[in-house]
């Protein structure tokens, strides 16, 4: 028999909300330094820049007028980057789930939503990759900002909040169908679908006309003409920045981001 | 009521179909197994060639009907590059056939049955990494089993994938107009073609998840066949890249696949892609042969 004074005992220690995301936010961001997933997210960046640009300078220049290739296609190929980052986000969370990490955290004492967003600053930090990726690629694709240093840093962080919306889906995707193999190519489709079908790589006139309500008013689109004004050009054409503008792109991200926040709450809540 | 003894069990000596419904192979055997002891299937040694063949057929029906059956991605694999071969002519149809004076169906629909083989392997990579991870591999390991036929199996597999992807895509194509003006063996060959190189890439794939982690590989081979897309001739005409680019457009695999089949369905050249696009594949077999079945090995003995 032991006596009270040798059973072994822990004061439970303070557990802090932001100490634990930041080490949840470490534990995802430390092995893409470790097995490459940095070097891919880079190399990605770069494969889009070349893979739009190189094949479609010429067969695009003649339509579109007033502004080089590169400045007009710029706004598609970081979208595009900052997407793939979201897929990543998606395969990542997906593992997490099917690998029961997520179950673990739910029986300790975590907060319930710390595990989402230190996935979701994993992401942000994802997206800080491919932009700034795809901002050094497109400089070296004639890319260059005209609109200021306000409109350079409204560039920014508009690539940031739409990189933010789309993990976020991408974190829902994978975490409600705990299948990495399946998430990939679910987020693939639509990345290319709406990347190709939008205002990104030719003039909304260029496609056939049944379509073109669709590729003028579908978020990509709109995204691209907000990011287009906001970088500007030599010539002023690709429209001012005014409210009118950057409201339809600044609506489809909040409206994104309102579905899927309640969404992340109700697959979190679900049990196994 | 005493237990039917083993070589007493009626069934047996009837013929090769057991009441359970299995069937015993090989059955000449089968039916020695009362007079011979235990060893059923002792004459032929788990490695003879007599095994291959039946071991390899059982795996790739195992395969096939995972895939079968696992419906999200069945779905995936035959309309991602259906809905990318309509994008694609929707965004660059026009454009294309103003250059060339010809549809871009005649590249566009090869190229996207390229990407179809391509994803696909990128899926079975996938799954392959999955099964190794829950013992699946190690647990076949332990069979007494043809060594090669697992991996065999999983190629083989492969190919069937890749015509079925083909023909559905084919299917869509003819639909939006595409036509094979140069009959019908012509048309034969052009469904064959997919399939050897994809089969090739589908062993670079799985060579890369035995030896890569899960994110790198997916990512790697994601990039790799966005790549062989967008810098195929498939994409748009040969002269319409900057000409320090053109030589690499022109001879990679995906481009001499693309033009073998724009040779079998319009019309123009055809050997010379053809051989280009084997030499292709037959290099990336052989590069990948033993570092793949060392590494198969490897997962297989895992854990």
């Amino acid at each position: 028999m032991s006596s009270p004074a040798t059973v072994p005992f822990a004061v439970r220690p303070n557990t802090s909300t932001l100490q634990q995301w930041w080490v949840l936010t470490v534990r995802v961001i430390t092995p893409t330094l470790r097995n490459g997933e940095a070097l891919t997210q880079v190399a990605t960046s770069m494969m889009f820049t070349a893979g739009y640009y190189i094949p479609l300078k010429q067969i695009m220049s003649a339509f579109v007028v007033g502004m080089s290739y590169g400045q007009y296609l710029m706004p598609l190929i970081a979208l595009q980057a900052v997407a793939f980052a979201a897929v990543s986000a998606a395969f990542r969370s997906a593992s997490d789930s099917v690998q029961g990490i997520n179950r673990r955290f739910k029986a300790m004492e975590i907060g319930s939503l710390t595990p989402l967003a230190s996935r979701m600053s994993a992401s942000m930090y994802r997206c800080v990759i491919a932009l700034a990726t795809a901002l050094v690629c497109g400089h070296a694709i004639g890319f260059r900002f005209y609109g200021g240093w306000v409109h350079t840093v409204g560039f920014c962080v508009l690539m940031l909040l739409i990189g933010a919306a789309l993990s976020l889906l991408g974190d829902l995707i994978g975490a409600s169908n705990e299948n990495p193999e399946a998430t990939v190519p679910v987020m693939l489709v639509p990345q290319l679908f709406f990347g190709l079908l939008s205002v990104g790589l030719q003039p909304v006139e260029r496609f056939p006309e049944w379509i073109q309500p669709f590729v003028r008013n579908q978020p990509v689109s709109q995204f691209v003409y907000a990011l287009r004004a906001l970088a500007g050009d030599s010539a002023a054409s690709p429209g001012e920045v005014t409210w009118s503008n950057l409201s339809p792109a600044l609506a489809w991200m909040a409206g994104l981001m309102v579905i899927t926040v309640p969404m992340h709450a109700i697959v979190a809540a679900r049990r196994r | 009521m005493s237990l039917v003894s083993q070589d007493r069990m009626p069934v047996l000596r009837n013929g090769p179909v057991l009441r359970n419904g299995f069937v015993g192979v090989p059955p000449d055997t089968f039916r020695n197994a009362g007079r011979h002891g235990r060893h059923r299937l002792r004459r032929h040694w788990e490695n003879s060639p007599r095994r291959l063949f039946s071991d390899t057929a059982v795996f790739t029906g195992r395969v096939l009907r995972r895939w079968r059956r696992d419906t999200s991605t069945l779905v995936e694999s035959l309309i991602m590059p259906v809905v990318l071969l309509v994008t694609l002519d929707i965004v660059l149809g026009d454009n294309v056939s103003q250059v060339t004076g010809h549809s871009a169906l005649y590249g566009s629909v090869p190229l996207m049955a390229m990407v179809g083989a391509m994803t696909g392997a990128m899926v079975s990579g996938i799954g392959l990494m999955r099964e190794r991870t829950d013992g699946v591999l190690s647990r076949l390991w332990v069979l007494p089993v043809h060594r090669a036929s697992g991996l065999l199996s999983r190629l083989l597999a492969d190919v069937v994938r890749i015509m079925i992807t083909t023909a559905v895509i084919l299917g869509v194509g003819l639909a939006l107009g595409f036509r094979f003006r140069q009959g019908i063996l012509h048309a034969a060959a052009w469904l064959f073609i997919p399939s050897v190189l994809g089969l090739a890439f589908t062993a670079a794939v799985i060579t890369l998840s035995l030896y890569a982690a899960n994110t790198v590989m997916v990512e790697l081979s994601e990039g790799i066949w966005a790549v062989l897309m967008f810098f195929s001739t498939g994409f748009v005409p040969l002269d319409q890249y900057p000409h320090w680019i053109q030589p690499v457009v022109k001879h990679q695999p995906v481009s001499c696949a693309v033009e073998a089949m724009r040779g079998l369905s319009l019309g123009g050249p055809v050997l010379a892609p053809t051989v280009e696009m084997l030499m292709w594949a037959v290099g990336i077999l052989a590069a990948c042969a033993i570092p793949l079945a060392i590494g198969y090995r490897r997962a297989s003995m895992r854990g």
